[in-house]
């Protein structure tokens, strides 16, 4: 879960949160070096006393500096590209869970084995016991077995909602009149 | 017949040219006396004293008798000039020199000044956004019980086991890691 301190992802609950945590890690050092670099070149021109304020065209220089970017970008879009399209592999789910949304709880039905069906109210501040987390906690929890494939159908009854999990990647908006498949 | 004779045709300025011309007889009454003397920074008729411009437009000064005497005899023998005479000429083409350009202002002092001064009114904004805007924090942050038991909780359902919270935790000894 998060905290007020929490600055970066949480820990991946599945592989596909893994691998979004390395590819936002990989982005990040190219940003890191790409900053320095400007930045260096920043200070450097700034900090120079002897300023030449007519210097204009350098042909090389400026086919490097369209060159080298767009080798930058092949090394962040292909490892993008290549996530993305793990993102909608499709696999062979062991259960079903559906997901709709209200004003403003949450219903689940699983119904794959037996037919349940619960509401997932929040816990109100004023009837939480002391381990409970504020506004985190709910009532009726949903639960996900573990190790498995899961499908999730998202749907709303009434406005859009969004269904999220943060530690396992999934994101999906509950548009009422739609399925939405995670 | 008559003979056509060919004319050749007078190069006209380009209107870029034309529209510099016209400036400059514009600028010729603003500068007075003081003669041109090159582009300078723009090709305007402007004096500036700039480190990376060495030669602005105009001299500095107008041309009185004395300086145009001093230009006579600048025409001969530079060692015949006194070093007041040279340095009559220099002030006569520029206003500073180039240590004077470059020699600091004192304007840091200010500028930090009124930086701290600005970052020390919005610490006191805050501390009255505290005291007179801001609703008291709920009590479970305040409560430490209630924080510990969020804490154990938190523990017990392994949030962040691969390298936050409990990845510090050692399960076997119920202990923080050392």
């Amino acid at each position: 879960m998060s905290t007020l301190a929490t600055l970066n992802f949480q820990n991946a609950a599945s592989p596909l949160m893994e691998q979004l945590i390395f590819f936002h890690d990989h982005s990040m050092t190219i940003l890191i070096l790409i900053i320095t670099i400007v930045g260096y070149n920043i200070i450097s021109t700034y900090t120079n006393i002897n300023i030449d304020q007519h210097m204009l065209e350098s042909q090389p220089l400026e086919l490097f500096w369209t060159i080298v970017p767009s080798f930058i970008l092949v090394f962040i879009g292909l490892p993008s590209i290549r996530l993305l399209y793990l993102l909608d592999e499709v696999y062979q789910p062991s259960i079903t869970i559906k997901t709709i949304g209200h004003q403003w709880y949450w219903s689940y039905e699983y119904s794959d084995f037996l037919n349940l069906e619960f509401d997932s109210y929040m816990i109100p501040v004023n009837e939480s016991a002391d381990f409970n987390f504020r506004l985190l906690d709910v009532d009726n929890r949903t639960v996900i077995p573990f190790n498995t494939q899961v499908r999730t159908l998202i749907s709303a009854a009434d406005v859009l909602h969004s269904w999220t999990v943060p530690a396992l990647g999934v994101k999906a908006d509950a548009v009422p009149g739609r399925l939405n498949q995670v | 017949m008559a003979l056509l004779r060919v004319i050749p045709r007078k190069a006209t300025p380009s209107v870029f040219m034309q529209q510099v011309a016209r400036l400059h007889n514009i600028e010729r009454d603003k500068i007075g006396n003081r003669e041109v003397v090159g582009w300078g920074i723009n090709g305007m008729y402007s004096y500036v004293d700039h480190i990376a411009f060495p030669m602005p437009a105009i001299r500095f000064k107008e041309n009185s008798p004395e300086i145009m005497a001093l230009k006579e005899r600048e025409k001969g023998d530079w060692k015949k000039l006194s070093v007041e005479d040279k340095k009559a000429l220099y002030r006569a083409s520029f206003c500073q020199t180039y240590s004077e350009m470059r020699a600091p202002d004192g304007r840091w002092k200010s500028i930090t000044g009124w930086v701290l001064f600005g970052i020390s009114c919005s610490f006191w904004i805050y501390i009255w956004e505290k005291l007179f805007v801001y609703p008291p924090m709920p009590d479970t942050i305040t409560n430490i019980e209630k924080r510990q038991a969020q804490l154990k909780r938190m523990i017990d359902i392994r949030v962040d086991p691969i390298d936050g919270l409990s990845s510090k935790w050692d399960y076997e000894n119920n202990r923080w890691k050392k």
